[in-house]
């Protein structure tokens, strides 16, 4: 059964991707070309107009996009993906969880591809890689756990609550600006810097910092937390998808 | 036929929809209030009410889609899939990535698909065309193929709603004919439908089911006949007839 499941999630995962590919002229390199035009955006706003001189702001500031950018889209598609397959789920019988799951696998495949490219960029720019980069699959693990287990618990209440989906709109948009992902952590007032720091992608954001910029091991303890408090989210996240497994079907928006 | 042990159980079945009103508010809805009925192997099942009479809820409980919210279903581990037409697909892909990712959502293993694929491309007459994206097809060439991989999903009991066959009169017959030849073929199917002289024609047993309740559960004859009664009756009384668009 469950190896029936892996496969629906990898075929709809290879489909998706490719109907993406297919409805555009340029197809596939959209996956290079819009995530270098949004970052372009940041780039002008931040280095250019507001003159931020620091050393290796661009490198800095693309890290950081990219970290992000990974979180954000697999939350924002993975978290309606329960209430948009509510056809399908009418027609056939298939566990819930394996809608955010292609979500976060589409999302994923993009997002392994542009961190390829930035890390290609990275060691352009002498950012070689260190011994460091061991700590990249666990850095990388971790912040798949955080996004597997916010989604799963939005995708789990958005289909009875759609409103939801407007407020985490908003509330992304206000974590993203507390992210330190154009400022350092340092551009803050001491006193709010421990608040900085409850911020679970910040954190990540940082770890991603330390491995493929400032040759340093990331902060393995803020690590262990993030992956314990997910694992807690996961677990509430799950118990939701299995008490309303056959309530989902049932909802009528 | 029956005296062997049924595949399916319901037992006393109900199912309700909550009717939402408001974030917190909604009152329950039962679309199922007392169904009880038995599925036998090899046996075709006709299920006639009226429209909102509770069949498509009845079907998807039967499908494993929802559970009861009362009453007891027993199934011994039988897949029993809805007849799914055009499960899943998506435009921009070609006829075989359609056919292999619908096939795979009805509940095949890739493998089994891509085995069946010849065949499925054969029956919905799309050799030329199985390789361009399904939104250069015609609509009556996506129902042939939606059809063909339906058809050839083949779970142990098949769902049918309404739907006996798809496509331009000439398809039509094709599709019809090969599904009732599975009908008789000794296959387990549960057939709802508001077409009366098609459930005479294809079912063994027929239950009726009105206003969420089994009403009676019988031979096809006896049971239609009743059913007709009713709706005669009904038809002369038009004050307390039924919510019907038949």
């Amino acid at each position: 059964m469950l190896k029936q499941y892996l496969e629906v999630v990898l075929y709809k995962t290879y489909a998706d991707l490719r109907a993406e590919n297919q409805r555009s002229y340029m197809g596939f390199l959209w996956w290079i070309f819009e995530p270098i035009m949004y970052m372009s955006v940041f780039y002008v706003v931040f280095a250019l107009a507001l003159q931020n001189n620091d050393e290796n702001f661009v490198p800095f500031l693309l890290v950081g996009l990219t970290i992000w950018q990974w979180m954000k889209s697999c939350l924002t598609h993975g978290s309606e993906s329960i209430l948009n397959n509510s056809q399908l789920m009418q027609h056939v019988y298939l566990p819930k969880a394996v809608f955010p799951t292609i979500s976060i696998f589409t999302n994923s495949v993009k997002f392994l591809f542009i961190f390829l490219l930035l890390m290609l960029y990275l060691w352009s720019e002498g950012f070689v890689p260190t011994q460091h980069y061991f700590a990249l699959p666990l850095v990388l693990l971790v912040e798949l756990l955080f996004i597997v287990s916010v989604t799963y618990l939005m995708a789990a209440i958005v289909p009875f609550i759609p409103d939801v989906r407007f407020i985490l709109e908003n509330f992304l948009q206000a974590v993203f600006f507390m992210s330190g992902i154009f400022f350092t952590v340092e551009k803050i007032p001491e006193r709010y810097q421990d608040w900085f720091y409850l911020n679970p992608m910040a954190n990540l954001i940082e770890a991603f910092r330390d491995i493929l910029m400032y040759q340093q091991w990331p902060d393995f303890s803020s690590l262990a937390i993030i992956s314990v408090l997910s694992l807690l989210v996961m677990g509430i996240a799950m118990y939701l998808l299995r008490r309303f497994e056959y309530v989902y079907p049932k909802i009528s928006i | 036929m029956n005296n062997s042990k049924p595949l399916i159980t319901l037992d006393h079945v109900g199912v309700y929809y909550r009717r939402r009103n408001g974030l917190f508010g909604g009152d329950k809805f039962w679309a199922l209030k007392d169904v009880s009925l038995e599925l036998y192997p090899g046996e075709t099942l006709g299920i006639v009410g009226h429209n909102g009479a509770g069949k498509s809820t009845l079907m998807k409980v039967l499908a494993g889609i929802i559970k009861a919210d009362r009453g007891i279903i027993h199934n011994q581990g039988y897949r029993a899939s809805l007849l799914a037409l055009q499960l899943g697909f998506i435009h921009y892909l070609s006829g075989r990535e359609n056919a292999i990712l619908s096939g795979i959502l009805i509940g095949l293993s890739k493998k089994e698909v891509e085995a069946k694929l010849d065949d499925i491309i054969a029956f919905a007459e799309l050799e030329e065309f199985i390789d361009q994206p399904i939104i250069t097809y015609s609509s009556g060439m996506i129902a042939r193929l939606g059809f063909s991989v339906a058809l050839y999903a083949d779970p142990d009991i098949i769902l049918i709603d309404e739907v006996l066959g798809v496509g331009d009169a000439a398809f039509n017959k094709k599709s019809t004919t090969m599904m009732r030849e599975k009908i008789k073929n000794n296959k387990t199917v549960v057939f709802v439908s508001h077409n009366a002289d098609i459930v005479a024609d294809i079912c063994d047993r027929v239950v009726w089911v009105e206003h969420g309740k089994s009403k009676m559960a019988g031979d096809t004859d006896v049971v239609l006949k009743a059913y007709h009664d009713s709706l005669q009756s009904a038809a002369n009384t038009p004050a307390v007839q039924p919510d019907t668009t038949v």
